[in-house]
């Protein structure tokens, strides 16, 4: 488990059509954000809170774009209301990347447990957003598969990435 | 000094031409009563303080069209940092219209901190045409320009409301979604 290559993601995003990046990014996206950063072809913007960033996003697709966020599981819980509003509610499709902070300690037995990481998967459960789990290159696939699915069902789906991404 | 909500917004729809028209809470209510237009998007359920930061997603998305978002002054509390991004990113076509009755009007009328400037907070934010308009007369004399000079634009309009409120009846979202989209020509 050595996270997923940075550079082999945005190529994957960009393949899919993505436009912009709405982002606050954690310790474990930061290799991803800056490949965003320095590549000319996707719009990235950094808000404040991720509520915000869920409503800018919603505001984006609305006018035609195509973005995703990219997320910490820890501002997504604080962003439900907005995901409820922007997201579930009227429908829009919007595709998640979110680091599950609590992951890598959980994992391999430190203590104690963050709690962020047992509340994660059954919090997508209860807003009935669906996720797949992405660890490292060889589950690059979910991205496709879940942000195929957000678009087909106009409704929000999630890639929840275990550990970082590698430069 | 304030001005009546609904003169507000009689002034608005009198000037307002093919703007993106966004309203929340209490004013969702009220800006049917003086505007029927495919552009107008009244929707109460973007989450606590978030209207702004939609129609700032918006207005990046469609650089050709000015997006004027009507919302209150306790919303904007609920999602401060806001500010932050609109003096970052806001584009020349977002102007927000910030109705400030310094209290929670949708929940009671519950009051709150009362020296609040938010024309400071939005200067200090990084947002430089931000501005305060004391009265009907400076709206209906300031329209024209707000709507013609690149933004974004930031103004706070004291207002009271001595209507009656009609009642909420929105239930539809995914459907006004579908409205504006396909009125801004979005597949």
């Amino acid at each position: 488990m050595t996270g997923a290559s940075a550079p082999r993601t945005l190529d994957m995003l960009k393949a899919l059509g993505f436009t912009d990046a709405v982002s606050i990014p954690d310790a474990e996206s930061r290799h991803l954000y800056q490949a965003l950063i320095d590549d000319p072809g996707i719009e990235v913007y950094l808000p404040t809170r991720e509520g915000e960033g869920i409503a800018l996003a919603a505001g984006l697709w609305v006018g035609g774009r195509r973005p995703f966020l990219l997320i910490q599981n820890t501002g997504l819980m604080e962003a439900g209301d907005a995901l409820r509003g922007c997201g579930i509610g009227p429908g829009i499709p919007l595709f998640l990347l979110v680091g599950w902070r609590g992951y890598p300690g959980a994992t391999t037995g430190a203590l104690p447990i963050d709690s962020a990481y047992p509340y994660t998967e059954p919090l997508f459960g209860a807003w009935g957003v669906p996720h797949r789990r992405l660890m490292g290159d060889e589950d690059l696939d979910v991205i496709e598969e879940m942000a195929t699915l957000a678009a087909d069902t106009s409704m929000p789906a999630a890639v929840l990435y275990g550990y970082g991404f590698t430069p | 000094m304030t001005m009546e909500r609904l003169d507000l917004f009689r002034a608005l729809a009198a000037a307002r031409r093919d703007e993106i028209v966004i309203t929340t809470m209490t004013a969702t209510l009220q800006w049917p009563l003086v505007s029927r237009h495919e552009l107008d998007f009244d929707f109460l359920a973007f989450g606590m303080g978030h209207a702004a930061d939609f129609g700032l997603g918006l207005a990046l998305a469609r650089p050709e069209r000015k997006v004027i978002v009507l919302k209150g002054d306790g919303g904007l509390l609920m999602s401060l940092g806001s500010l932050v991004t609109m003096g970052r990113y806001g584009p020349p076509n977002l102007l927000i219209l910030l109705m400030e009755n310094r209290g929670f009007e949708m929940t009671g009328g519950q009051d709150f901190a009362p020296d609040v400037d938010f024309v400071t907070l939005a200067r200090g934010a990084g947002i430089e045409k931000a501005e305060r308009i004391e009265d009907l007369a400076g709206v209906e004399a300031e329209l024209p320009r707000l709507l013609a000079e690149p933004g974004p634009h930031f103004v706070v309009l004291p207002v009271a409301n001595s209507e009656l409120l009609p009642p909420v009846a929105h239930t539809d979202h995914a459907g006004r979604v579908t409205n504006l989209r396909r009125a801004l020509g979005v597949s």
